[in-house]
């Protein structure tokens, strides 16, 4: 009891109670000496590597004394120690410049999350019940290593056969699998070195919202299979085909940054941004022209406008004139896209179409982008292909260094190509389910999990689910319990990054080549160890050429070595010793190279492609039965979903509903009416494969024919602050994928709505409680 | 009337040493509503004010409500009784001490509810201008100074007002009474012995009393009504507040003196000194207020809508046609519709009829107070501040331990003081 | 040299990320309500970011304005609060003090921007979220309002620190937490009593506006009005 609730009590019964007055007794922890040189009450700020999400941001950790209960060799105890008390962009960082997004500022909550893991854990319950006893890191290690060493495989040697040399080669790879969320920078070079010292096939990444038909459309236009960087601060005119480029697309920071820029950023001279989507985004809602369009039909606007151009002769032929190439028809300037025919397919008028032409071709800096929903589709390709095409195009006669530009990678080897990525992860994960579902031989033995979570990120049609019982051994590097590590045998769990060495390669949101690294920012809290020095150990334990593989005892020591040879890039710092240019950059919160102008570079090799044609778009589930085109959306707050856990995310007011701690589904008032759904009603969404329930938003900002509804929430198990909240949209997405990649095409659903309850039951929570419009300055007198 | 001064007496005084199965009941009723409300706040001081239904932007509601509530009904009776006494009217004699009554039981229940309503009520006295340890006074530019002092004022003058015509009759009483009861009377009549001298300076002291409570009374309930006229809210910032609230509280001060002579005459048998000519004088004073009232609420609303200023056109729409209707008309039809016929004609302005229209009144004059101070922090400026209100059932029990609070000292009361004033009732009949 | 402090928020920049909102739960010690609170309109968000639609689908338009305290020059919240909890700095700042505060609520009534939140109960920090709480900043308990003090704690800090080195404090030197983390800079914090500081600069933009200007409480805090995109004249 606390001492005022004590005091409110006996000052209300008016008796003391003498007895109780001694209290609870005092913690019982020893209390540990400070290993840290601290003042009380300084701040120092440190710098580390924001992992929320694959823009790579650097950050600046507000550390400061103060008083822990903490783990430290088996013994829990209080102690003095530096805490991360904030978070802000690291200001010398060329990708955030001192800025973070709202996401980025909740990292905070993961270093502290009551739910994190702070022992290794063993399963004790079935599979998949989250029953799990905490266990010694030796005794979870060494169980770890039994399992590896027992794999009857090539290129596993037991520590018994070491001396005697290599077993018999037996034929295909060990039976490994290791799944990730996306990776970049040494943690991912760890892995691949680890299991291709196994023998065990490269890892599989999936994230639900994957980039792979981008990132194959960008190495067919342009050259590269990277996301684009956009430097809006420079753009007179953008347009935006469904990317939520100020939100959760890309480098949202390094993006906002930008934008802020090109509206206000150069007197005189104000950008205009013009957003194409079937569903409103926080984007959408900032753009200067949004422009509902069909869903899947944005290549078609995009040749509608290069029609005009090209027809009109308002931009000299193309520079980049591979991408032009890619589509059927350019040479004869898209005969097929004239503007009337276009607006039918599109809903966006004929006049809409040239207009926009003519204002995006007479702009001196301009930039198309293309992301999300759009690329989401059976034909994703077109619609990539076709937007970067007009980029090209806009691009052509241009002095100015282009707006979109791809990021110079710095030259450190990797065992797997960047390009490996423009393999679409639902497909990998396909793959990995179907052969553990239909038991194959190559099916893995050992499942590794490392932030991958595809129980809850993938649809139920996959059955990841059902696969996961059938793997006779997996283990999670999870910091949390969540649908996937649930299953798992055994949880080694990972530091928090502010606790960790962490490493990127910022892949886009700044022309500069960028490592970010920094050191722990802060000591443990937990007997948590980092995934990385984990996979040193377990290569140690397990010797001959895994150990000989992985020679370094730490992932310092790793990370060292692989940056500390940009030494010799820059000529300010080749003459620095090996020892004062780590101390810098660690120091500084990574590495990045002096900026270098964009340069539009002339991809000529003919393309490994033939020119698209028009595609349509399919969708699953007949029309008349399921009305709607279902649009699932990254959530603001909760990304993918794998943001749901943190608080402050959680009451964070979406900025266009204001909801928190729900789920919701956006649909036009028209289409409710009809409906007779209102404000709050409880509706169920139906596709042909399931059906998920969540209260109504009536939103102007959508499509009659489209309902929307956020990713992130529907976690059965994920913290106390996810599990049981909401409905999760990616259980009842259909298993279409984009045509030629294999990508999962996510916003192509149909689906049919029923009101099912009413606000009662619908419980919706939202911060604005009043009206959404405001009275017009004329009503205000 | 034409009963002898020691009918009168035996009359008047037997209550006070009789008392029936039927008054304990009362009081086990009326008390137990109080205990309940002494749990309800004791959960709420060792939960938090969160267990009451206020949110953002609702930060006042059923709380303040009671507040102005009560010190409304307070206007019951010392103002009417001073107006009277100084107007001279032979009816106001039986009526004058349970209206009086009323006015000091409602204070005390109207200025315990600020303190109850604190976040932290632990820390009330800091309202309280005393130097303290902290060199700090409180703000004297808050309207909540001013009702700290203005209630305060009310309540010593009303007392003082109460207690001046009790001295003759604690004495009679003293002169029955034995044991405990009669020391209590001895202290209450201070040595009255009802010789001239005490006599004269008893009639100028209440006469000064009278003149004085006036317009404390007025200022009192001015003031209140300041607590929201002062503050930048849609539909409070108003300068008809003043007039309109002092109106309102002696409409609703009427209405409760009504239902408590009704509930005296019954209970303790005093049909022939409360008789229906009272009630038919009250009766009329209800209407004039009634209508007097309804020229203030049309006023008010009348302005609003003609001047159709975007923020208080949300507040007036929502009290006139939207979420708040139900309760609006409850109130016109409590206030006015069932009153004005019942009070107008004379056939019906008996005691049932003024009683009913009593009752109607008390009701409507609470939903006033509600729809004076929820609607229009639930549309505040800013749309998107937009709130809703409902309270729990903490606020509901506080509401019924203020009424129970009333019958409660109204009933202790009414066994320790005649609640006629018999020497006056007598100084009537010698007229 | 006094300061004012001010602030300019530009709706053509703010893109509605609502970093800003999180970075001010993270500076300020700002409680978490949970589900069951929000629902019941107890969240507390010192900084939040109004929306406003126009028309209807296919043209509907959406308005951002972040709106916190005003640091009104006129505060309404100020002369109502009977114990001087909230009060007018020396430096033009509208303070909470926050153990002066007994819960009347009657300032949070008088703000016509409805920027002020009382702590309903007890905040709770389930461990150990606890060890995130900035020493800088008390954690206020049950009956206490609270608001957007414009991070006053950093205020101090900074004048301090150019206090004690002897010297004036630098336009952009420091910034409140939501002001830090903006990413389009929609956001600008300073000092009016410099007329060469960004946001004196900004203020008198002829796009700079007050919230709420005709009830006269002189706000500290201009809002530039989303500007607009004319062909031709543009680029
Ligand atoms: N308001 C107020 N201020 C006061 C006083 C007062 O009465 N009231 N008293 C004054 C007096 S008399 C004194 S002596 C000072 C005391 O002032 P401080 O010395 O600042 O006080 P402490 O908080 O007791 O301890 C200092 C720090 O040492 C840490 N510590 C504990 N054990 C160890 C250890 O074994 N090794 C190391 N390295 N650190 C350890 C504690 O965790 C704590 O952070 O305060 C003075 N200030
Ligand atoms: S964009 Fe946000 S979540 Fe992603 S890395 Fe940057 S700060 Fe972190
Ligand atoms: S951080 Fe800036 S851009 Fe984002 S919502 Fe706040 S004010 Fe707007
Ligand atoms: S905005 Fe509200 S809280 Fe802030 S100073 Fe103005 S009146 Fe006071
Ligand atoms: S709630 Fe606190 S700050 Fe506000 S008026 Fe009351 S005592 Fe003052
Ligand atoms: S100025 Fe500080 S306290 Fe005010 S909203 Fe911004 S971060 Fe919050």
């Amino acid at each position: 009891m606390q001492r005022r609730n004590f005091l409110k009590i006996s000052a209300l019964s008016g008796a003391v109670a003498a007895l109780q007055s001694c209290g609870s007794p005092e913690q019982q922890l020893i209390r540990f000496i400070p290993d840290e040189d601290l003042v009380p009450g300084i701040a120092t700020w440190k710098p580390s590597v924001c992992t929320l999400c694959s823009a790579g941001c650097g950050t600046l950790v507000r550390v400061m004394e103060g008083d822990a209960e903490v783990v430290r060799n088996g013994r829990a105890g209080l102690i003095k120690m530096g805490l991360a008390k904030k978070l802000e962009g690291n200001p010398e960082h060329p990708v955030n410049r001192g800025k973070l997004c709202a996401r980025g500022h909740a990292a905070l909550q993961v270093l502290y999350h009551p739910d994190r893991l702070a022992n290794p854990l063993k399963r004790r319950g079935p599979r998949g019940s989250a029953d799990f006893q905490v266990v010694s890191w030796e005794d979870a290690l060494a169980e770890l290593t039994s399992h590896l060493s027992e794999l009857p495989s090539p290129g596993n040697v037991r520590p018994s056969d070491s001396r005697g040399g290599r077993r018999a080669v037996e034929t295909g790879p060990v039976p490994i699998a290791f799944l990730t969320r996306p990776l970049r920078g040494q943690r991912r070079e760890l892995i691949e070195r680890f299991l291709k010292a196994l023998g065990a096939p490269p890892s599989v990444s999936y994230e639900p919202l994957d980039e792979a038909v981008l990132r194959r459309a960008n190495l067919l236009s342009f050259g590269s299979a990277a996301l684009p960087t956009l430097d809006l601060a420079r753009a007179d005119y953008l347009i935006s085909f469904g990317a939520d480029l100020l939100g959760t697309w890309n480098s949202p920071v390094a993006q906002s940054i930008g934008y802020g820029e090109m509206r206000q950023g150069r007197p005189g001279r104000r950008g205009k941004f013009v957003q194409v989507e079937s569903r409103m985004s926080q984007t959408g809602a900032n753009a200067d022209e949004w422009i509902p369009c069909h869903p899947g039909r944005e290549g078609v606007l995009a040749l509608g406008m290069a029609h005009v151009i090209l027809r009109e002769k308002l931009r000299p032929r193309e520079l980049r004139s591979r991408a032009a190439a890619l589509i059927a028809g350019w040479s004869e300037s898209l005969p097929d896209y004239v503007p009337e025919s276009v607006a039918k397919q599109t809903g966006v008028s004929a006049e809409t179409i040239t207009r926009l032409a003519h204002e995006i071709a007479a702009a001196a800096s301009s930039a198309v982008v293309i992301a999300g929903a759009p690329l989401a589709q059976t034909n994703g390709m077109f619609n990539a292909l076709a937007v970067n095409a007009l980029q090209a195009l806009l691009e052509s006669g241009r002095a100015e260094a282009p707006i979109l530009s791809f990021t110079p990678q710095p030259p450190i080897g990797a065992t797997v190509p960047a390009s490996a990525a423009t393999q679409a992860s639902f497909s990998a994960l396909n793959s990995l389910a179907q052969a553990i579902l239909n038991e194959q031989p190559h099916a893995p033995k050992v499942l590794f999990l490392y932030d991958a979570n595809p129980v809850f990120g993938a649809p139920a049609s996959l059955q990841f689910r059902e696969a996961l019982a059938k793997v006779p051994y997996i283990v999670s590097f999870g910091s949390f319990i969540d649908e996937t590590s649930a299953f798992a045998d055994l949880i080694l769990p990972d530091h928090a990054p502010l606790e960790s060495w962490v490493d990127d390669v910022a892949e886009s949101g700044t022309t500069q080549s960028v490592v970010s690294l920094a050191p722990p920012a802060v000591h443990p809290l937990h007997n948590t160890r980092a995934m990385p020095d984990v996979l040193l150990e377990v290569a140690q334990r397990l010797g001959g050429p895994v150990a000989a593989a992985l020679p370094w005892n730490s992932y310092d020591a790793m990370l060292r070595a692989a940056y500390v040879p940009l030494r010799r890039l820059s000529s300010s710092t080749a003459t620095q010793s090996e020892g004062d240019f780590w101390t810098k950059i660690t120091n500084q919160g990574g590495w990045w190279s002096t900026p270098t102008t964009p340069r539009a570079e002339a991809v000529s090799a003919a393309p490994a492609h033939t020119p698209a044609k028009l595609a349509e778009p399919e969708f699953d589930g007949p029309a008349p039965e399921f009305p709607f085109y279902f649009a699932p959306f990254p959530s603001q707050s909760f990304r993918d979903g794998s943001l749901a856990h943190l608080p402050w995310l959680q009451e964070m007011p979406d900025v266009i509903t204001t909801a928190m701690w729900s789920s919701w589904m956006e649909i036009n008032p028209k289409t409710a009416g009809q409906l007779h759904i209102a404000v709050g009603d409880l509706v169920e969404i139906t596709s042909q494969h399931g059906s998920v329930r969540a209260p109504a938003i009536l939103s102007p900002g959508i499509a009659p024919d489209v309902v929307a509804m956020p990713i992130g929430q529907g976690h059965e198990k994920f913290s106390r602050y996810a599990s049981g909240r909401g409905a999760n949209p990616l259980s009842i997405l259909a298993p279409l994928t984009e045509r030629e990649t294999g990508a999962l095409a996510w916003a192509a659903t149909r689906v049919k709505l029923a009101r099912v309850g009413g606000a009662e039951q619908g419980k919706l929570i939202v911060f604005a409680g009043g009206m959404s419009r405001f009275p017009a300055e004329e009503e205000r007198r | 009337m034409e009963k002898t001064a020691e009918q009168i007496r035996g009359d008047l005084l037997r209550p006070l040493f009789r008392s029936g199965a039927g008054y304990w009941l009362a009081v086990g009723v009326t008390g137990s509503m109080v205990l309940a409300g002494v749990f309800a706040f004791s959960y709420q001081v060792y939960h938090g004010l969160g267990v009451w239904g206020l949110n953002w932007p609702v930060f006042w509601a059923f709380d303040i409500t009671n507040f102005v509530f009560w010190i409304g009904i307070s206007h019951a009776g010392t103002l009417i009784s001073a107006i009277l006494r100084l107007a001279n009217a032979g009816w106001r004699r039986p009526v004058t001490r349970c209206a009086e009554a009323i006015t000091v039981f409602a204070l005390f229940i109207g200025a315990i509810i600020p303190i109850c309503h604190l976040g932290r009520p632990w820390l009330f006295y800091w309202l309280v201008p005393y130097p303290s340890e902290r060199h700090i006074w409180p703000n004297f530019r808050s309207p909540l100074l001013w009702d700290f002092f203005a209630i305060l004022t009310y309540l010593t003058g009303s007392t003082i007002f109460l207690f001046l015509p009790i001295i003759p009759d604690a004495a009679a009483a003293r002169d029955l009474a034995s044991g405990w009861r009669q020391k209590l009377y001895g202290l209450l009549s201070l040595g009255w012995q009802g010789n001239p001298r005490q006599w004269h300076r008893l009639e100028s002291a209440m006469h000064i009393m009278a003149i004085a409570i006036i317009p404390v009374a007025v200022s009192v309930h001015t003031i209140v009504s300041w607590d929201f006229a002062m503050t930048p809210v849609p539909m409070w910032h108003s300068t008809i507040f003043g007039p309109y609230f002092v109106c309102g509280a002696i409409f609703s001060g009427v209405a409760a003196l009504i239902l408590a002579m009704a509930f005296l005459r019954k209970f303790l048998h005093l049909e022939e000194y409360l008789e229906p000519i009272h009630f038919d004088h009250l009766g009329k004073l209800l209407l004039t207020m009634s209508l007097l009232w309804f020229y203030f609420t049309f006023a008010e609303r009348l302005t609003t809508w003609y001047g159709n200023d975007v923020s208080e056109m949300n507040v007036f729409w929502s009290s006139i046609r939207q979420n708040f209707a139900p309760l609006f008309w409850t109130m016109i039809t409590c206030n006015l519709i069932i009153p004005f016929p019942l009070l107008a004609i004379k056939r019906f302005r008996t005691i049932t009829g003024t009683v009913i229209a009593s009752s109607t009144i008390v009701a409507g004059m609470w939903i006033e107070r509600f729809l004076i101070i929820v609607p229009p922090l639930e549309h505040k400026f800013l749309p998107y501040s937009w709130g809703s209100y409902r309270p729990t059932w903490v606020e509901i029990t506080l509401m019924v331990a203020g009424f129970g609070m009333m019958g409660l000292l109204y009933l202790l009361f009414s066994k320790l003081v005649p609640m006629i004033s018999m020497w006056e009732l007598e100084a009537g009949v010698r007229k | 040299m006094s300061h004012k402090w001010a602030m300019v928020i530009d709706l053509d920049r703010c893109t509605g990320c609502e970093a800003c909102v999180v970075a001010c739960h993270a500076e300020n010690n700002i409680g978490t309500a949970g589900p069951d609170q929000a629902a019941r309109g107890r969240a507390k968000h010192w900084i939040r970011v109004e929306r406003y639609w126009e028309g209807e689908f296919p043209n509907a338009r959406l308005r951002f304005q972040p709106v916190l305290c005003q640091q009104c020059d006129d505060a309404p919240c100020e002369p109502v609060c009977p114990t001087f909890a909230s009060y007018h700095t020396p430096e033009g700042l509208n303070a909470q003090v926050y153990n002066r505060c007994i819960g009347t609520r009657f300032c949070a009534n008088a703000c016509p921007y409805t920027v002020r939140f009382l702590n309903f109960f007890n905040p709770q920090w389930e461990k150990p979220l606890h060890l995130q709480l900035n020493p800088d900043v008390s954690v206020r308990s049950v009956g206490i309002m609270e608001k957007c003090t414009f991070c006053v704690q950093r205020i101090r800090a900074a004048e301090i620190q150019a206090e004690s080195e002897k010297r004036d404090l630098k336009d952009g030197e420091f910034n409140p937490a939501c002001v830090q983390s903006c990413a389009p800079k929609a956001m600008v914090f300073g000092d009016l009593n410099d007329p060469n500081s960004e946001v004196s600069r900004l203020a008198r933009s002829n796009r700079s506006t007050k919230l709420l200007a005709e009830l006269g409480t002189k706000p500290n805090v201009n809002y530039l009005q989303r500007d607009s995109w004319q062909d031709g004249k543009n680029g």
